[in-house]
C-alpha cells in the first residue's frame, strides 16, 4: 500500500450523521436529528484541523464519526485512502490504534476504579502488544512524555488534578503511536494556567510525533493558536474554513464575524465594537429553510431563507457559504 | 480549612468590580460570605464584617438578613438549571420574589413578572410565565435568572460566573444585558469570573485571589497594563488570544494550586513563583500600596 506524499491522512467527504428522534405511543421515527449533515474536510500528516462552533452545532458527533464511535448515516470518511465509514468493529481494530480521542472531561473518561497503570497499560491488552515487561516500561515512557512522575502508575485517577489527569487521558491516547487525534475540547474544562500547559503539551507532542489534530472546541482564541486551519460549524454544517490568519481577519461568513466580536478580549483598552447575534441555535431537528444561519443574521436576504447557499471559494483554501460572500468583506477590520 | 483569608475591596453604586481566579481560589466562597449563604454549620465568617449600605451584613439577624437576599442584593449563578427549581414555572419563581419582598397583589406581581422578563429580553413573556425551566434554552435561563435577581430592583449584584456555562455569542449578549441594566438601575455589581476577558470588558476595578487571598487589586488598567504581582503577569502572559502566534509556546505558570489544607507558611503562590527568594516561604506578604487603589501583596513587587 504505498502512500503518496500529498495523500491528506483524513479525508470526509458528504458526511451525514441522523439520529432518529422517537415520539408519539409506538415510538415512532417521524422526525431526525441532522446532527451533522453533509460536511467535507481534509487534514494533511502533521497538521491540525480547529473546529468551531456553538453548543449543539454538530462537532462532537463529527469528532465521534471521524473516530468511528457512531456509524454514520452517509457519506464517507478516508484514512489514508481507505475507506472506514462503514467498517465492522472486527475490520475497524487497527485504525483503531491510527485514531485516537482525547476528551474534554478526564474525570468521566478515565475508569475512576483503575490505576493509572492499568488504565495506561489497557491499550497494549487488547491490541496484543508486548509482553508485561515491555508495557510497564512503555507506561512509564509515557507518563514521562506527559511530564507526570514515574510513581503515578499506582495511583487512581480522582487522586490528581483537572491538569494532570488531562495528562494521563493524552497519555493514553499516544500510547499505541496514533496518526491522528481528536481531540474534543480538551481544555475547556481546565484553568487559564493549567489550559496553556496542556496547549503546550500538545503542540510538542505533535512536532515530535507527527500526529494530526482534529481539535474541537468553542473557544476561537485557543483553537486559532494550536490549528494550522480552521473550520466553523453551523447547525451540522461547516459554513466557512481556511487558514486561521485568514478566517481570524478576513472571514467572510456573518456567523464567523460575530462569533468572533463575541469573545472577550483581555484588553481594557479595547473599545466595545460588537457584532451581537441575537436568539439561540435552532433546533438541528427542524432547521430553518435555505441558509440555517438565516434567522440570526444581520445581513439576511429573501433568498437566504429560500435557497442554501454552497460553499464557494473566496481565495485559496478559503471557502464560505453565504450568499453575500462578497459584500461582507473587511466588516471585522476595524476590531 | 481556610476558603478565604483577608480580603478586602469596596463597590461604589453603579461600578463593576470583579474578582477573578482559578477553581478554589475562594471567589464563590466570597460571593456566599456576603450573602450569608455558607453551608450552615461549617462554613463561618471567622472574623471581619461586609458593610451594606451602611449597615453590617455579618450581624444581622437570618429574618433581617432575609428582608435584603433578593431584594437589596440579588444574586446570579453559574449554572442556571440547578439555580431555577425544575418543578416550578418561571412565573411562580418570579413571582415569588416579588411577593415576599413587596407588599403587591398576586395580579401586580404577575404583571410585574412579566413586565421583568420582557426587559431581560425574553420574547413572548406572557407564555413563558407558564413554562418550566426545562423547555427554555441556556441562555434564556440564564435570563430567567438574571431577571428574578433583578425583580425587586437591588442595590448590588453579585454575578458568580453568569455566563461561564454559555456560549459565546450568548455570553455576549448576557454581558450587555447586565451592563444595560447596570446603567438603568445604577446599580453595583460585583463581578466573579475565571475570564479575564469578561473582566477587561465588564469591571472598573479587579480584585485578584490566589489560594483564598488577594493578590492584587487595582482598576482594571492597573491589573491589566501594569500587574505587579508575580500571579496576576503569569495569568496574563499564558491566555492565548487572537493575536498570538499559532502554535508558539504559551507562557505557563508552572506547577498547581496549593490544597486549601496544607497552604504554605508564607505567600501562597511560592511554589509557582519564578520571584521566589528566601523571605518568601516564611510570613505572608503584607498588603503594600503601589499607588492609589493599586495595591499587592508580594514582596518583590517593586522589580516587576
Amino acid at each position: 500500500m504505498a502512500r503518496d506524499m500529498n495523500q491528506p491522512i483524513l479525508k470526509v467527504d458528504d458526511l451525514k450523521m441522523h439520529f432518529p428522534v422517537k415520539e408519539g405511543i409506538f415510538l415512532n421515527t417521524k422526525k431526525f436529528n441532522r446532527a451533522v449533515d453533509g460536511v467535507s474536510l481534509t487534514i494533511q500528516p502533521g497538521e491540525t484541523l480547529g473546529l468551531v462552533g456553538e453548543s449543539g452545532c454538530g462537532k462532537s458527533t463529527l469528532g465521534r464519526c471521524i473516530s468511528r464511535l457512531y456509524q454514520p448515516t452517509s457519506g464517507s470518511i478516508q484514512f489514508e485512502g481507505n475507506e472506514i465509514s462503514t467498517l465492522g468493529s472486527r475490520a475497524l481494530l487497527p485504525y483503531r490504534q491510527d485514531i485516537q480521542m482525547i476528551f474534554q472531561d478526564p474525570m468521566e473518561s478515565l475508569n475512576s476504579r483503575h490505576t493509572v497503570g492499568d488504565i495506561l497499560m489497557e491499550p497494549f491488552i487488547i491490541h496484543n502488544i508486548g509482553d508485561r515487561v515491555s508495557r510497564q516500561k512503555r507506561v512509564q515512557e509515557l507518563l514521562e512524555i506527559v511530564g507526570l512522575p514515574a510513581r503515578s502508575v499506582s495511583r487512581y485517577p480522582f487522586e490528581f488534578s483537572g491538569g494532570q489527569r488531562q495528562r494521563i487521558g493524552i497519555a493514553r491516547s499516544i500510547a499505541l503511536n496514533p496518526k491522528l487525534i481528536v481531540c474534543d475540547e480538551p481544555v475547556s474544562a481546565l484553568d487559564v494556567s493549567i489550559q496553556s500547559q496542556i496547549l503546550n503539551l500538545l503542540i510538542e507532542l505533535q512536532q515530535e510525533f507527527n500526529l494530526s489534530y482534529l481539535f474541537i472546541a468553542h473557544d476561537l482564541a485557543v483553537v486559532k493558536h494550536i490549528s494550522d486551519r480552521i473550520a466553523i460549524m453551523y447547525l451540522g454544517k461547516i459554513v466557512e474554513s481556511g487558514n486561521g490568519e485568514e478566517v481570524y481577519k478576513e472571514s467572510r461568513h456573518p456567523y464567523t464575524q460575530s462569533l468572533i466580536s463575541a469573545i472577550p478580549v483581555p484588553n481594557p483598552h479595547r473599545p466595545l465594537n460588537r457584532q451581537i447575534i441575537t436568539g439561540d441555535v435552532p433546533s438541528p431537528i427542524n432547521p430553518p429553510t435555505g441558509c440555517a444561519f438565516h434567522p440570526r443574521c444581520r445581513m439576511v436576504e429573501d433568498r437566504c431563507k429560500h435557497q442554501a447557499p454552497r460553499l464557494e471559494t473566496i481565495s485559496e483554501g478559503h471557502i464560505a457559504a453565504c450568499h453575500r460572500k462578497d459584500e461582507t468583506r473587511g466588516v471585522i477590520a476595524e476590531t | 480549612m481556610r476558603a478565604v483569608d483577608d480580603l478586602s475591596f469596596d463597590v461604589m453604586p453603579g461600578e463593576t468590580i470583579g474578582i477573578v481566579g482559578e477553581s478554589g481560589c475562594g471567589k464563590s466562597v466570597t460571593a456566599l460570605s456576603i450573602m450569608r449563604l455558607l453551608p450552615q454549620p461549617m462554613g463561618q465568617i471567622a472574623s471581619g464584617n461586609v458593610i451594606f449600605q451602611g449597615q453590617d451584613l455579618t450581624k444581622l439577624s437570618l429574618p433581617e438578613m432575609e428582608k435584603i437576599r433578593g431584594a437589596r442584593i440579588g444574586m446570579v449563578f453559574q449554572e442556571p438549571m440547578t439555580a431555577l427549581n425544575p418543578v416550578h414555572t418561571i412565573g411562580r419563581q418570579i413571582t415569588e420574589v416579588l411577593l415576599l419582598h413587596q407588599d403587591i397583589s398576586k395580579d401586580a406581581a404577575i404583571r410585574a413578572g412579566v413586565e421583568i422578563l420582557d426587559k431581560v429580553g425574553i420574547p413572548s413573556p406572557d407564555i413563558r410565565m407558564t413554562e418550566y425551566p426545562h423547555q427554555l434554552s441556556g441562555g434564556m435561563r440564564q435570563r430567567v435568572v438574571i431577571a428574578i435577581a433583578l425583580a425587586c430592583k437591588p442595590a448590588l449584584l453579585i454575578a458568580d460566573e453568569p455566563t461561564t456555562a454559555l456560549d459565546v455569542t450568548i455570553q455576549a449578549q448576557i454581558l450587555e444585558l447586565i451592563r444595560e441594566l447596570q446603567s438603568d438601575l445604577g446599580m453595583a455589581v460585583i463581578m466573579i469570573t475565571h475570564d479575564l476577558g469578561v473582566i477587561a470588558e465588564t469591571c472598573e476595578d479587579v480584585v485578584v485571589m490566589y489560594a483564598g487571598k488577594m493578590a492584587e487589586k487595582g482598576s482594571v488598567y492597573d491589573i491589566f497594563d501594569r500587574p505587579k504581582h508575580p500571579y496576576t503577569k503569569g495569568l496574563l502572559a499564558s491566555i492565548p488570544t487572537l493575536d498570538t502566534i499559532p502554535k508558539s509556546k504559551l507562557s505557563v505558570i508552572d506547577g498547581m494550586v496549593p490544597g486549601l489544607l496544607d497552604l504554605p507558611a508564607g505567600c501562597r503562590f511560592e511554589n509557582r513563583c519564578p520571584y521566589r527568594q528566601d523571605g518568601c516561604t516564611l510570613a505572608p506578604p503584607p498588603i503594600e500600596t503601589v499607588d492609589q487603589e493599586h495595591q499587592v501583596s508580594c514582596l518583590r513587587w517593586q522589580e516587576i
